[in-house]
C-alpha cells in the first residue's frame, strides 16, 4: 500500500514537528532546566534531562520527527552532548527558512517585492537552499571558525604542549556540562564526583586511549545503589564486579589471579566428539581421572600463588570445592565486557588449563593488590585492587540515589561527560575554501574594498551609533513593554529610531529579525554608494523589521524598500564579476585539542557576529541568505538560556554587551562561570546542518503499511 | 519478524503537578499513609480479588509493596520510600508522609521550582548538620553496656506497629527476645573488624506470643517420622560435620557438549552408586558424625551411613547453607571423591526439639554467632507483621551499633527540629542564604512550609481526635485526649511529652501545634542526667531517620522539578 504526502508542506511540517519538540526540550535546557519523567513499557520510571533520551521515549511516529530523532541520536553517539541544542537550533533554522519563503507568498507585500518573489522562486527552491547549506558547511563554516572565532578560544590545558589539565578548569567545564544534565540540587556534587574520578583514574601521561576505555566500559565502571541519598555516592579505588564470590578465601600479600573462559574441569566429551563407555570400570576410572586432574590443576594454580580465579562461565561444584580447599577465591559468570575490561586494564590473556600436565610456570597471571567482598546496602560485590599496566588507574563510581531512575540519569550524565571529554581531547581538522584573487586586478580590488568597507562599517558607524543607543538602554532598562511609546517619541530621530527597534523582538518573541541587522542597516546607509551588492541584505533586514512593528515604522521602512529595489537589480552583475574574478583555493588547518569558550551562548553570539560580517562581504545571494539564516538561528540558543533572567542578565543586554565588545575589540565578559567545548559546538552545528539538508532534499514521503522486510545483504548473496 | 511491531507513540503531559488527577491521587496516598502512622495508627486490610491471602498491616513496606501504583509520579514516591525501607527498614511512613506534605505545602506557595529546590536543600542540610552536631537537643548516646536504652529502642518499634496485636506483656517479652537474639549475633572476642552473625527467624504460627523463644544455633525442621529415625548420639566431644553442596543422589554429572555412548549392559547407575558408597566409606573412616546435604542423598548411601551410626540429613536448602557453613566452620564439599580433611567442621551437640506441633533438629554450636528466633503469633497475618517488625528491630539495632545514637521519638524530634529551623531562619537568614539569589521572604515562606510539613507528620500521630501541643522551652510534643475539658490547666492534663523525657510538672508554657508561635530557641545540648533517670523513653533510630529525612526532601525536590511526564504506552 502506498500513500503519499504532499511535498510542498514539508518545510512547514518539519517546522511544526520541530516546534513541538522544542517546547519539550527547552524546558530542560540550561542551568534553569527542569526534569522530565519518562515511564518505560516495563513500568519503570526514568528521570531525565537528557535530550536524546526524551526524544527516544516519545516514540514519535511522524516521519520527519523520526528522521530528526535519528539525526539526534547519531549525533549523540558521537559526542554525547547537545541533543536539546540540536532541536532548538534546528527549529530556529526552519523558522528562518519558513519566514524567508513565506514572504514570497505574502499577498500584502507591495508590488516591488514581486520582482524579488520571482527571484526567490527561481533560486531559492529547496534544492538550492540545501546545496547552499552543504556549501556553507563544507567550505565556509570551517573558515570562519579558523579565521575569526579561533582568536576567542581558550584552552582547557594549562600548558598546551604537554596537555596538562588543571583541576579548576576541568571543574568549570564539568560544572557547566552537568548544569544541563542533572537536577539542580545535584549538579555541583556530581561534577565534583566526576572531577575526583577523573583525577584519580588518570596519570600524568593520560592520553585519549583512557577516555576511550572509560567511554567503552562505563557500564562496568559504575555501581548503582538505590535507597541511599545522592550525597552518599563516592569513588572507590579498584574495580567492583557486580557479582558475589562463589568461594571467598581471605588472602593477603602476594595475590595473583587468572582469568578462565571455559570450565577447568575436563569433561567427558567436547562438542563434536563421541565418548564410548564400554564398562562400568571405565566410567569410574574416567571420573576418577577427571577428579584428579581438576585437583592437580587447582593445586598447581595454588603453587603459583594464584589466589583468585575469575571465570566467564559457571564452574562445576568440583572446581569450586577444590578452589576452596586450596584457598583460591572464585568469581564466576563474568560478562564478556567485564572480562575484556579487566584484560585491557591489566593486559592479561586467559589461562588455558594445560592439556599435558607439567610443572611449568603459568605465564598468564597478574598481580592484584587486594581482593575482598564489598557490601553496599546489604548487597555483596567483589572488590578487586587491580594494578593497571596502562595509563588508567582503575577506580569505580558508586552512584546512590533514592530511585533507580535518578541513578540512571546520573550514570548517563557521567557517561556523556566522558564522551564529551573524549571529543575535546581530539584535534579537529578544518578544511575550507578561500577565495584568493590573483590576476583580475579590478575585481580583487573590488573585493578588497568591499571587505574593507564592511569591516570598517561598524567602526565608523560606532561613534554615532553607540552613544544614543546606550542612552536608550538606560532609559528602557526597566520598562521593556513601553518600547512602543518610546518608539513613537523617538521616531523622528533617525538614529535612535533604529536603535529602539532593537528592543522590539524581545518583547515580541515571535518576531524573527535581528538587532545586528538593524544596527548594520544604519551603517549600510552610509556605505550605500560604494557597496553595490549589499541592498539585498539590507532589503532583507528591513523587510524583517516591517513585520510586526507599528505603523510609523512601516511607512518609514517602505520608503527604504522602494529605494533599495532599484539597486537590487544590479546584483546579478556584481555576482558574476565575482565568480569570474575569484579563483578558489582550499585551505586546511586544525583546531588544537582542548579549545573551550565560556558558557552562556558565547559561541553562538560570536559565530552569529562573524557570520553576519561574512554575509555582508559575500557576493552570492544564496550564501548570504544561508549565512544570515544560520546566524539568526544561532541566537535562539542563548535566548532560551537567558529566558528566565531579567534586568542586566536578560538576553538583550548580554547580546548588546557582547556585540559592543566585539566591535571595539574588547574581550568578551561572560556573566556565568563555566566553560564548554568548542569541538562539541562545532560538531553540533554541522550535525544540525546535515539534518536540515536531509529534510530539505526530501520531496515525497511514502508511507508503507506493512511489516518491515528483512534487508538481505546483497554482497553475501552474490558470493554464494 | 512477526514480533516487530510499530511502537505506539508516548503520551506527553506538561506541568504534571498542576493536574487535578495527580493532586487527588497524591492526597489519597497521603491519607493512606498518615492514617497508618504511629502506635494508634489504623490498620489497612489489603486483599486481592484474584486470590492470595489477606494482609492486615500498618507498615510501609507491606503496604507499599501490595499497592498497585500506576501514576508515574506516585511511582517515584513509593519506590523511593520502598528503597529507603529496604536499606534501613525503619521510618518508611515518616518518609512518605513528609514527602507528601512537602509537595503539598510548597505547591500552595507558587514559587518557582528553582527557588524551592535550592532552599529545601539548604534547610535539609541545616537539619542534618544539627542532628549530627554535638549541641543537638534531641538525640541521646546509646550505651551498649546496659540494655535499658536498647530495650527502649526495640519497644518503640514494636509499639509503633499495632498490627502485630501485642499486649503490653507480650511486647516486653518480644522486645527482650529480639535484644537477646541481636546480642547473640555479636562475636565474643571481636578484634578490630566485627562481622555480625545472623538471627534466623523460625515461624511458629497459631501459638501464644509468650511461647516465642531464642535458641543459639540452627533449627532444621523435620517430620516426626524422620526425626525418630535419627539415632541418638552419645558423645562427649564435639561432633564432626560434613556439609555437601553437591547432590548425593547418584545423578551423572555434566558430560560435556559431545555425546556419550554407553555400551549395552553397562549400568552407569551402579557405577555411580559404587562411587557414592566409596564416599560413604571415606566419611565413616574419617569419623564423621553428621552428614548434611543441601540436595538429595541417595537412599542407599543414607542407609549405609545410618548403619555406621552417622546421622544424614538431606534437602537442607540453599538458604541455610551460609549460616551452616558459618556455624560449623565447614567447607561445603562439591566432590564425590577424595575429601580434604580440612573441609570438615564441628558442632557442640545435636538434639531434637518440639515446639508446638513442629519438630526440629537442633544443631548447637561451639561458639558461634548464629541463633534462631522462634516467633509465635496467633494467626498468619499477625505473624507476618510481627516477623517484619522483628526484622526491622534487628536491623535498627545493627544500624545503632554502627552509629551509637538514638533520636527522641514520639514526635519530639520533629517538633524540636521545626522549632530550631524556625528560630534559625528567623534570626540568622544570611548564614543560610549565603551567596544565593533567593530573598529572605522566599526563605521565610519555604521554611514555614518545611516546618509545617514536619509538624503535620507528627500531627498524624493523633488519630483519636486529640489535640497536639508543643512546649516553648524544649520544643517537644505533648498530646491531650479528645474529651478533655478545654481549660488552661495544662500541667494536670498532660503527663509526659511524646518521648517521655520531660514531665508536665516543670514550669512550661504550651501552645497548640497548629497555632502560630513566635520563634523560640529550643533548648539544645541534652543534659545526660535527664536521660539516665528516664526509664521508659520512646526512641527512634538515628541513621534511619536521617536517611528518611534526606530521601523525603530529595524525592519531593525531584517531583517538584518535573516539567513533563512522558508515558510509554507500549
Amino acid at each position: 500500500m502506498l500513500s503519499s504526502m504532499a511535498a510542498t508542506g514539508s518545510l512547514k511540517a518539519a517546522l511544526q514537528v520541530a516546534e513541538v519538540l522544542e517546547a519539550i526540550v527547552s524546558c530542560c535546557m540550561g542551568p534553569e532546566g527542569r526534569q522530565v519523567l519518562c515511564t518505560k513499557p516495563t513500568g519503570e520510571v526514568l528521570l531525565s534531562r537528557n535530550g536524546g533520551r526524551l526524544l527516544e521515549a516519545l516514540h514519535l511516529q511522524h516521519p520527519i520527527a523520526r528522521m530528526i530523532v535519528d539525526c539526534v541520536s547519531s549525533h549523540l553517539k558521537k559526542t554525547g552532548d547537545g541533543a536539546k541544542t540540536f532541536i532548538i537550533f534546528l527549529c530556529h533554522l526552519l523558522r528562518g527558512l519558513h519566514a524567508v519563503t513565506d514572504r514570497e507568498k505574502d499577498p500584502l507585500m507591495c508590488e516591488n517585492i514581486q520582482t524579488h518573489g520571482r527571484h526567490w522562486k527561481n533560486c531559492c527552491q529547496w534544492k538550492f537552499i540545501s546545496q547552499a547549506l552543504v556549501t556553507f558547511q563544507t567550505q565556509i563554516l570551517d573558515g570562519i571558525m579558523d579565521q575569526y572565532l579561533s582568536r576567542h578560544f581558550l584552552s582547557i590545558f594549562s600548558s598546551a604542549k604537554e596537555r596538562t589539565l588543571c583541576r579548576s578548569s576541568l571543574e568549570l567545564l564539568l560544572e557547566a556540562y552537568f548544569c544541563g544534565r542533572v537536577g539542580r540540587n545535584n549538579h555541583k556534587f556530581i561534577s565534583q564526583l566526576m572531577c575526583d574520578y577523573f583525577f584519580k583514574c588518570m596519570t600524568c601521561k593520560t592520553g585519549i586511549d583512557v577516555f576511550e576505555l572509560v567511554d567503552d566500559y562505563f557500564v562496568e565502571l559504575n555501581v548503582g545503589v538505590t535507597g541511599l541519598p545522592v550525597s552518599d555516592s563516592r569513588i572507590i579505588a579498584g574495580l567492583v564486579l557486580q557479582k558475589d564470590f562463589s568461594v571467598y578465601c581471605p588472602a593477603d600479600g602476594d595475590i595473583r589471579m587468572v582469568i578462565v573462559t571455559e570450565t577447568i574441569q575436563p569433561l567427558f566429551s567436547t562438542s563434536g566428539s563421541e565418548f564410548i563407555l564400554n564398562s562400568e570400570a571405565q566410567f569410574q576410572t574416567s571420573q576418577f581421572w577427571i577428579m584428579e586432574k581438576t585437583k592437580a590443576i587447582m593445586k598447581h594454580l595454588r603453587s603459583q600463588n594464584v589466589k583468585l580465579l575469575l571465570s566467564s562461565v559457571k564452574q562445576p561444584d568440583l572446581v569450586i570445592y577444590y578452589a576452596g580447599v586450596n584457598g583460591i577465591s572464585v568469581v564466576e559468570c563474568l560478562s564478556s565486557e567485564e572480562v575484556s575490561l579487566i584484560r585491557r586494564i591489566i593486559g592479561l590473556s586467559p589461562f588455558v588449563p594445560p592439556q599435558a600436565f607439567s610443572q611449568c610456570e603459568i605465564s598468564n597471571t597478574a598481580l592484584v593488590k587486594f581482593c575482598k567482598p564489598l557490601i553496599l546496602r546489604s548487597k555483596r560485590y567483589v572488590h578487586l585492587g587491580l594494578i593497571g599496566t596502562c595509563t588508567f588507574i582503575p577506580h569505580c563510581v558508586v552512584l546512590c540515589g533514592p530511585v533507580q531512575g535518578l541513578i540512571e540519569q546520573h550514570e548517563d550524565a557521567l557517561h556523556g561527560a566522558f564522551k564529551m571529554l573524549r571529543q575535546l581531547f581530539k584535534d579537529l581538522d578544518l578544511n575550507y575554501m578561500t577565495q584568493t584573487s590573483d590576476q583580475n586586478g579590478t575585481s580583487s580590488l573590488f573585493i578588497y574594498k568591499n571587505s574593507g568597507e564592511s569591516y570598517q562599517a561598524p567602526d565608523t558607524g560606532k561613534g554615532s551609533i553607540q552613544r544614543p543607543y546606550q542612552d536608550t538602554v538606560v532609559e528602557n532598562k526597566d520598562e521593556l513593554e513601553k518600547t512602543q511609546t518610546y518608539l513613537k517619541v523617538h521616531s523622528n530621530l533617525v538614529i535612535s529610531d533604529v536603535e529602539l527597534e532593537t528592543y522590539i523582538p524581545y518583547s515580541t518573541p515571535t518576531d524573527t529579525f535581528e538587532t545586528d541587522e538593524t544596527l548594520k542597516c544604519l551603517s549600510l546607509e552610509r556605505n550605500r554608494l560604494t557597496d553595490d551588492y549589499e541592498p539585498l541584505l539590507k532589503n532583507n533586514s528591513t523587510a524583517y523589521s516591517t513585520r510586526g512593528n507599528n505603523r510609523i515604522d512601516i511607512s518609514y521602512e517602505n520608503l527604504q524598500v522602494t529605494n533599495i529595489t532599484g539597486k537590487g537589480s544590479m546584483l546579478p552583475v556584481s555576482c558574476k564579476l565575482q565568480n569570474m574574478g575569484a579563483s578558489q583555493s582550499y585551505l586546511s588547518s586544525s583546531m588544537p585539542a582542548g579549545c573551550v569558550l565560556p558558557v552562556g551562548g558565547n559561541f553562538e553570539i560570536l559565530l552569529h557576529y562573524y557570520l553576519l560580517n561574512y554575509a555582508k562581504k559575500c557576493h552570492q545571494s544564496e550564501e548570504t541568505m544561508v549565512s544570515m539564516i544560520i546566524a539568526n538561528a544561532l541566537l535562539g540558543i542563548p535566548r532560551v538560556l537567558y529566558k528566565s533572567k531579567t534586568g542586566k542578565y536578560s538576553f538583550p543586554h548580554i547580546y548588546i554587551r557582547a556585540v559592543h565588545a566585539l566591535q571595539t575589540n574588547q574581550p568578551l565578559v561572560s556573566s556565568q562561570t563555566g566553560l564548554e567545548s568548542v569541538t562539541g559546538k562545532y560538531q553540533l552545528l554541522t550535525s544540525v546542518l546535515q539534518c536540515l539538508t536531509k529534510i530539505l532534499t526530501i520531496d515525497l514521503v511514502i508511507t508503507l503499511k506493512r511489516h518491515p522486510q528483512k534487508v538481505h545483504n546483497q554482497d553475501s548473496e552474490d558470493e554464494l | 519478524m512477526s514480533r516487530l511491531e510499530a511502537k505506539k507513540p508516548s503520551l506527553c503531559k506538561s506541568e504534571p503537578l498542576t493536574s487535578e488527577r495527580v493532586r487527588t491521587t497524591l492526597s489519597v496516598l497521603k491519607r493512606i499513609v498518615t492514617s497508618c502512622y504511629g502506635p494508634s495508627g489504623r490498620l489497612k486490610q489489603l486483599h486481592n480479588g484474584f486470590g492470595g491471602y489477606v494482609c492486615t498491616t500498618s507498615q510501609s513496606s507491606a503496604l507499599l509493596s501490595h499497592l498497585l501504583v500506576t501514576h508515574p509520579i506516585l511511582k517515584i514516591l513509593t519506590t523511593s520510600v520502598q528503597n529507603h525501607v529496604s536499606s534501613f527498614s525503619d521510618c518508611g511512613l515518616f518518609t512518605a508522609i513528609l514527602c507528601c506534605n512537602l509537595i503539598e505545602n510548597v505547591q500552595r506557595l507558587g514559587l518557582t521550582p528553582t527557588t524551592v529546590i535550592r532552599l529545601n536543600k539548604h534547610l535539609l542540610s541545616l537539619c542534618i548538620s544539627y542532628l549530627k552536631s554535638e549541641t543537638c537537643g534531641c538525640r541521646i548516646p546509646v550505651d551498649f553496656s546496659s540494655t535499658q536504652i536498647l530495650l527502649c529502642l526495640v519497644r518503640s518499634i514494636l509499639t509503633s506497629k499495632p498490627a502485630c496485636m501485642l499486649t503490653r506483656k507480650e511486647t516486653e517479652h518480644v522486645s527482650a527476645l529480639i535484644l537477646r537474639a541481636f546480642l547473640l549475633t555479636i562475636p565474643e572476642n571481636a578484634e578490630g573488624h566485627i562481622i555480625l552473625g545472623k538471627s534466623l527467624i523460625v515461624p511458629l504460627k497459631d501459638q501464644r506470643v509468650i511461647d516465642s523463644t531464642v535458641l543459639p544455633g540452627i533449627l532444621i525442621e523435620m517430620s516426626e517420622v524422620q526425626l525418630m529415625r535419627l539415632l541418638p548420639i552419645k558423645k562427649s566431644t564435639a561432633l564432626k560435620v560434613a556439609l555437601f553442596c553437591t547432590t548425593l543422589s547418584g545423578d551423572i554429572s555434566d558430560t560435556g557438549e559431545g555425546t556419550v555412548v554407553v555400551s549395552y549392559g553397562v549400568s552407569l547407575e551402579n557405577a555411580v552408586l559404587d562411587q557414592l558408597l566409596n564416599l560413604g566409606r571415606q566419611l565413616v573412616s574419617d569419623h564423621v558424625d553428621l552428614v548434611l546435604c543441601q540436595k538429595v542423598i541417595h537412599p542407599s548411601l543414607k542407609q549405609f551411613l545410618n548403619m555406621h551410626r552417622v546421622i544424614a540429613v538431606d534437602r537442607i536448602g540453599v538458604t541455610l547453607m551460609e549460616p551452616l557453613t558459618k556455624m560449623t566452620g565447614t567447607q561445603p564439599i562439591g566432590s564425590l571423591g577424595s575429601i580434604s580433611p580440612n573441609s570438615y567442621g564441628s558442632v557442640k551437640d545435636v538434639c531434637t526439639a518440639k515446639f508446638g506441633s513442629k519438630h526440629f533438629f537442633h544443631l548447637i554450636p561451639n561458639e558461634a554467632t548464629i541463633c534462631s528466633l522462634l516467633l509465635c503469633n496467633r494467626n498468619d497475618t499477625a505473624w507476618d507483621e510481627l516477623k517484619l517488625t522483628c526484622q526491622t528491630a534487628l536491623h535498627v539495632l545493627q544500624l545503632t551499633l554502627k552509629e551509637p545514637w538514638a533520636l527522641l521519638g514520639g514526635g519530639c524530634t520533629e517538633t524540636h527540629l521545626a522549632a530550631y529551623i524556625r528560630h534559625k531562619t528567623h534570626n540568622d537568614p544570611k548564614s543560610i542564604l549565603k551567596d544565593d539569589e533567593c530573598t529572605q521572604t522566599e526563605l521565610q515562606l519555604i521554611a514555614e512550609a518545611f516546618c509545617s510539613a514536619l509538624e503535620s507528620v507528627v500531627g498524624s500521630l493523633e488519630h483519636d481526635g486529640g489535640e497536639i501541643l508543643t512546649d516553648m522551652k524544649y520544643g517537644h510534643l505533648w498530646s491531650v485526649q479528645a474529651d478533655s475539658p478545654c481549660v488552661a490547666n495544662w500541667p494536670d492534663l498532660l503527663s509526659h511529652c511524646g518521648c517521655g523525657l520531660y514531665n508536665s510538672q516543670e514550669e512550661l508554657s504550651w501552645s497548640f501545634l497548629r497555632s502560630t508561635r513566635h520563634p523560640f530557641v529550643p533548648q539544645t545540648c541534652l543534659p545526660l542526667e535527664a536521660v539516665g533517670s528516664a526509664s521508659n523513653l520512646t526512641l527512634d533510630c538515628l541513621t534511619a531517620k536521617l536517611s528518611g529525612l534526606q530521601v523525603a526532601v530529595e524525592t519531593a525536590n525531584l517531583i517538584l522539578d518535573l516539567s513533563y511526564v512522558i508515558e510509554d504506552k507500549n
